[in-house]
Order: C-alpha cells, then sequence, then structure tokens
C-alpha cells in the first residue's frame, strides 16, 4: 500500500539521519584526507607557479611591511620570491603528499590485513588538527618575525605540536590495526609505511624540539641549520619516497590483477631503502665542524639509495607483465608507471649530486631544488595520483571512470614537473659553470632566466593538471551513479576470525 | 557486496641479475668512498667568512642573515636572482650601477643598500633590490656600513 509521507505522524517517520563532526565509520578518515589533500594540491601548485613567476620578476608583486604591537614588537610581513617558495614547499610536503600519504595509508592497511581501522574517528581528528597545524604554519611563512629557517622547517613551534599531535593520533590508529592483525608478516607495503610514520614522528619531532630549543635559549645557528638539513633529508627519503613505494607495492597488482612478481626483490628493496635512508641524511651534515668522512658516507649513502629504488622499479615493472597495455590511457597504471619512471630519475639525479666534483658545482644553485621537485611533484605525486584513480570511487562509493579530464591531469601534471624539474636541474648547471668561469653577474642572470621562464611555465602546468584532479573528484561525487565495494566492515572489532582474512581485502 | 583476496606474491627468491645489479652499485658506492675519503666540507648554506680582515664579521654575517640577501645572493652570495656579491670592492658588477659607482666610488653600494636617495629609488632600476634603509628593515647607515666592510672583504 502506498503511502503519503505527509500523512505520517512525526513517531512514523525514519529518525533523521545525523552526521557527527568526527565520524568513525570505515573509510570515514581515509576519505577526508583524500579530499584535503587535493585541495592542498592545488593550492601548493598554484603558489608554486606565482613562486616561478616571481623568480622571473622580483620587482613584481613584491610587498612588504610592518606593524608594530605594543607587547610583541615589531612584526614584519612580506611576500616575496622567499616566502612563496617556502609556502610552496611546504604545502607540497605537509599539505598535498603527507594528506595523501595518510589517506593511502588508512585505506590500504584494512585491506591488507583484513581487521577494521582502530581508532577511526581519532583518525579522523588527526586530519583536522594535522591541517589546522599546515594552515596556521603555512600562514605564519609570510610573516619572517615568526617563521623558523631552513628547508621544511619554517613552522612555528606552536604550529609544529600540532602536526605532532596529528602524526602521533595517525601512528596510534595505524599501530594498534597492525598489532591487531592476525599476519605474523604483513605484506610489503605495510613495512614501508609502518617505517615511514615512525621516521616521519621522529624526524619531525627532532627538528621541533631543536626549534623550540632555539627559540628558548638561542642555540648555535650552525647546529639549527645542520639539524634542519638533516631532518629534511629525513623527511624527504623515508616519509615522500618511503610510502610512494609502499602504494604502488598496493596499487600495482591491484590494477593489474597480477601477483606481485618476486616477493624477495620487494622485501630486498625495504630492507636497503630502511637501512640507507638515514645514512644518506648523514650526507646533508656539510659543515667544516663535521667530520669530512660522515658527510662522505652520507653522500655515497645517496649513490647506493639507486640500489632500493632499482629492486622495487623492477618488481614492480615485473608485475605489469601481460597487461602493459592497460598503462596507454590514462588511469591507474598510467599514473603508476609515470611515479616509477620518475622514482628512478630521482635516484639518479641524486645519485650524481652526491658526488664530491658535482656538488662543487652546483653548491647554492638551483640544482637543490630540481631533484626535489622531481622526486615531489614527479615521483610521490603520480603514485598518489595512482592510489587516488583507484581508492576514490572506492571510498566515494561512486561507479566512475576515468574521464578527458583523467587525461589532463595526467599530460599537464607529467609534462609540467618533467620541465619545472629538469629546467631546475639545467638552471643549477649551468649557474655554477657561469660562475666558475667568472661571468659578470648581468650575464649570469640574463641566462638563468630563461631557465626559470621554464620552471614556471612548468609549474604553471603542474597546476592546471592539480586542478583537473579536483574538479574530477567533485565531478565523480555529484554526477556518478552510488556504487557499493567492498569494505572491511563486518569483522568483528576484535579481530576477524583466522579463515575470514583471506576474503579481506579490495 | 565483492569478495576481494589479499594480493599475492611472487616467487620469494631475487632473480641471479638484480643481485648482479645490486652488487655493482654497492661496488660503485665503495670505489668512491674508497677515493674520496679526505678532505673539508664548505659551511652549511651560512654567509662566508670574509677572507679579509673586516671588522665586524661576525655581526656583518648576522646582519645580512637577518636581513635576508642570501634569497637573492645566493647561500654563500655568489649570486641567485640577484647579482654576485663577491668582488664589489672593486666597484659595481651590475650594468645599471656603473654611473652610481663612478659618481660615488667610495660609498655607492651604501647608497645603493639603503635605497633611501631619490637617485637610486626608482622600482625599475631597484629591480626588486629592497631599500634597507627603509620599512620594514630600517637599517642604520651604521648597520649599511658594517655589512658594505664585509662585502668588500669577500674575494
Amino acid at each position: 500500500m502506498a503511502v503519503n509521507p505527509k500523512k505520517l505522524r512525526p513517531y512514523d517517520q525514519p529518525p533523521r539521519k545525523r552526521f557527527s563532526l568526527i565520524p568513525s565509520a570505515p573509510d570515514s578518515a581515509a576519505g577526508a584526507f583524500l579530499v584535503v589533500s587535493m585541495l592542498w594540491l592545488v593550492v601548493a601548485t598554484g603558489i608554486g607557479a606565482l613562486g616561478a613567476f616571481m623568480l622571473t620578476m622580483p620587482e613584481v608583486l613584491r610587498y612588504a611591511f610592518q606593524w608594530q604591537f605594543p607587547v610583541i614588537g615589531n612584526v614584519a610581513f612580506e611576500i616575496s620570491a622567499t616566502t612563496v617558495n617556502s609556502a610552496f614547499l611546504n604545502a607540497l610536503v605537509y599539505g598535498w603528499l603527507s594528506n595523501a600519504a595518510f589517506a593511502t595509508i588508512l585505506f590500504i592497511l584494512p585491506r591488507i590485513t583484513g581487521v577494521r581501522m582502530r581508532l577511526e574517528g581519532i583518525a579522523w581528528g588527526a586530519m583536522w588538527i594535522w591541517n589546522l597545524g599546515v594552515a596556521g604554519g603555512m600562514a605564519a611563512i609570510f610573516f619572517p618575525t615568526f617563521s623558523g629557517g631552513g628547508l621544511l622547517a619554517e613552522f612555528p613551534t606552536a604550529f609544529d605540536g600540532l602536526l605532532l599531535l596529528g602524526l602521533l593520533m595517525v601512528n596510534g590508529a595505524f599501530w594498534l590495526t597492525l598489532l591487531a592483525a592476525p599476519q605474523r608478516l604483513p605484506y610489503v607495503s605495510l613495512w614501508f609505511f609502518g617505517l615511514a610514520l615512525l621516521t616521519f614522528m621522529g624526524a619531525y619531532g627532532l627538528g621541533s624540539l631543536v626549534q623550540a630549543g632555539d627559540w628558548l635559549i638561542h642555540l648555535d645557528d650552525t647546529l639549527v641549520a645542520l639539524v634542519n638539513a638533516f631532518v629534511a633529508r629525513l623527511i624527504l627519503t623515508f616519509w615522500v619516497i618511503g610510502v610512494a613505494l609502499g602504494s604502488l607495492f598496493y596499487v600495482v597488482p591491484r590494477a593489474t590483477f597480477n601477483a606481485l612478481a618476486y616477493g624477495g626483490m620487494a622485501f630486498a628493496s625495504w630492507v636497503l631503502w630502511a637501512g640507507l635512508s638515514g645514512v644518506s641524511a648523514l650526507g646533508a651534515l656539510v659543515d667544516p665542524s663535521v667530520p669530512f668522512l660522515v658527510t662522505q658516507v652520507g653522500n655515497v649513502g645517496t649513490i647506493l639509495l639507486l640500489a632500493p629504488i632499482f629492486l622495487a622499479v623492477a618488481t614492480l615493472a615485473l608485475t605489469f607483465r601481460g597487461r602493459w597495455s592497460l598503462s596507454l590511457g590514462a588511469g591507474t597504471l598510467a599514473f603508476a608507471l609515470l611515479s616509477l619512471t620518475f622514482l628512478l630519475s630521482t635516484a639518479v639525479l641524486e645519485a650524481i649530486g652526491a658526488l664530491g666534483s658535482v656538488q662543487a658545482l652546483v653548491r647554492g644553485t638551483e640544482w637543490a631544488t630540481g631533484p626535489i621537485i622531481i622526486a615531489t611533484l614527479g615521483a610521490a605525486t603520480f603514485a598518489h595520483f595512482a592510489f587516488a584513480d583507484h581508492a576514490a570511487p572506492r571510498l566515494l562509493r561512486r561507479d566512475w571512470g576515468d574521464t578527458i579530464l583523467t587525461d589532463l591531469q595526467l599530460w599537464a601534471t607529467f609534462v609540467g614537473a618533467a620541465t619545472a624539474g629538469l629546467a631546475l636541474v639545467g638552471a643549477g648547471i649551468v649557474h655554477g659553470s657561469l660562475l666558475a668561469e667568472g661571468a659578470p653577474a648581468d650575464a649570469v642572470n640574463g641566462t638563468l632566466t630563461w631557465f626559470r621562464y621554464a620552471a614556471s611555465a612548468g609549474l604553471a602546468l603542474a597546476s592546471l593538471g592539480a586542478m583537473a584532479a579536483l574538479v574530477s573528484l567533485f565531478l565523480m561525487y555529484t554526477t556518478a551513479r552510488r556504487a557499493e565495494y567492498a569494505l572491511v566492515d563486518a569483522v568483528p572489532a576484535d579481530g576477524p576470525p583466522a579463515d575470514a582474512v583471506a576474503a579481506a581485502g579490495s | 557486496m565483492t569478495v576481494h583476496t589479499p594480493i599475492e606474491t611472487g616467487s620469494r627468491s631475487i632473480p641471479p641479475w638484480a643481485i648482479g645489479i645490486t652488487v655493482l652499485i654497492f661496488l660503485v658506492g665503495g670505489v668512491y668512498l674508497a677515493g674520496n675519503l679526505s678532505g673539508e666540507n664548505p659551511p652549511i648554506g651560512g654567509v662566508p667568512s670574509p677572507s679579509g680582515s673586516a671588522a665586524g664579521g661576525p655581526h656583518a654575517q648576522a646582519l645580512i642573515t637577518e636581513a635576508g640577501c642570501q634569497a637573492c645572493h645566493g647561500d654563500d652570495l655568489t649570486g641567485g636572482v640577484g647579482p654576485n656579491l663577491h668582488g664589489v670592492a672593486s666597484g659595481p658588477t651590475s650594468e645599471n650601477l656603473q654611473d652610481l659607482g663612478a659618481s660615488n666610488p667610495e660609498d655607492w653600494a651604501n647608497i645603493w643598500i639603503a635605497g633611501t636617495d631619490p637617485a637610486v629609488s626608482d622600482p625599475a632600476m631597484r629591480s626588486g633590490m629592497p631599500a634597507f634603509g627603509g620599512p620594514p628593515y630600517n637599517l642604520s647607515e651604521e648597520e649599511i656600513a658594517t655589512i658594505v666592510d664585509y662585502l668588500k672583504s669577500l674575494e
């Protein structure tokens, strides 16, 4: 019998669906991190394009003034190439890549272990705390009175605390879930995620501790600079590259429907990456107060990092067997293939940059930023694109295929990241060579302008790719048909029965 | 609800060619380390030590760091967006400062850094170089003189 809903009495109506601020439904935290990460990608690449443009015309858009306050004194505000480029790298690493990494970890963990995420609500809360910290730290970069110095160490101590709290919460959710898993030897992705999470928290904690110490008792500037350089290197190798590798080890077998080729090779890549990433960070300790041998051991560690990257790339490339045609169009496997290419390029460039003769030539030039762009905007970004292409329909419960926007996302970001990275590497080599020849300043600037234009254009293209990714996500949520995917939801909170584990994952 | 399976893993062994390439990378690293055991590190991304006997070196270095000169002139002041500052003792290295150097051979650098003199305050001429004698930097004439003395000591 048909019921007229207008005739229903209040107690006949179904209860209204209520949305809590901190939901604890399966995948809610992963979904939130994924959506926020896309917003940060657009912000980061937009700021990057602006920063590169400001390098070509420093007199344009430069804006600085100061206020005087009765208690805290002078507060300077500055929008310049320096502050904008700092904001770019921080938004890229702490905004886009870290949020995407958290989404990846929280999505993959329950699917591999067969155990529902523990502390899902805490992980969701971590999303708010982390992003509050990043947004506040980003704003503080434009106030040189408050911001710190050094690559990825610009956030003031108060916002460092928020980031550390967020990291602690995600670590708690990760380790509690992993410890509840019945498998004694989890899949290789989780090895990468576990170590990446721990070292990121440790490295960021070390950097924050030194920054707080410097603020309180004014530590030696060289010591602070050395610790900042060491921490930045740890974050890039352990966190940015580690999560990218872990993500690819999950996404490629899933998207190809193949077994992971050579599990031993994948595990060997983890062992070597885990051992050499820490050693490689010693190469950042470049100062007369550090024994030359220590720095050289670090440089050799950077050269040797080629080995784990090679093993990981080879394992994943072999996993593509029989499915190479799937990577021809834009989609999960095309993103993954580009990520592997950028990973290998990063390892080769870093190894070249670790050689003494090259360091002597390119020290203090644009070279240093080139491999970072290729690692972050290339390797890690495409690994997360591959993950998002696979996971977004599952997280948002939508039936969605790749569209022309996916093509735009792939090509614009690929051409943009490659152009910007190579332009900066080229600028570094040319800059170093001209300085070695004793070329006049005007000649150096005139030559480098063309490289800066190329980097600026590259970052603008990457920004276009980011916009395409965000619009694609928006259209997926608003226009696609609702669909159900497998969830690790029916598993009891105290862990699944042993025979149910094989049915988990997706 | 679709039932999925965990990720299968292929052979646990490592193929000989992969072992060979890994060993080769380690050999290259070992040989490089053996051939580069001695040397001295340059200063970390900081302002270089003066090569002459400039007075107030540490004070000048602190002023330079605080004012953010390295952002444009490079970590070791050898040039970036802005020109190389080594060798300014022999006069301006940029074309737009040649006239200023000719008319004020002694204190052209002080005038240029301060940027408050109408002759050097045109934004087109300054090309992004801040006027450090004005807000928000407000460096005093003495502070600018300390920086200039220091810069002139860099070879």
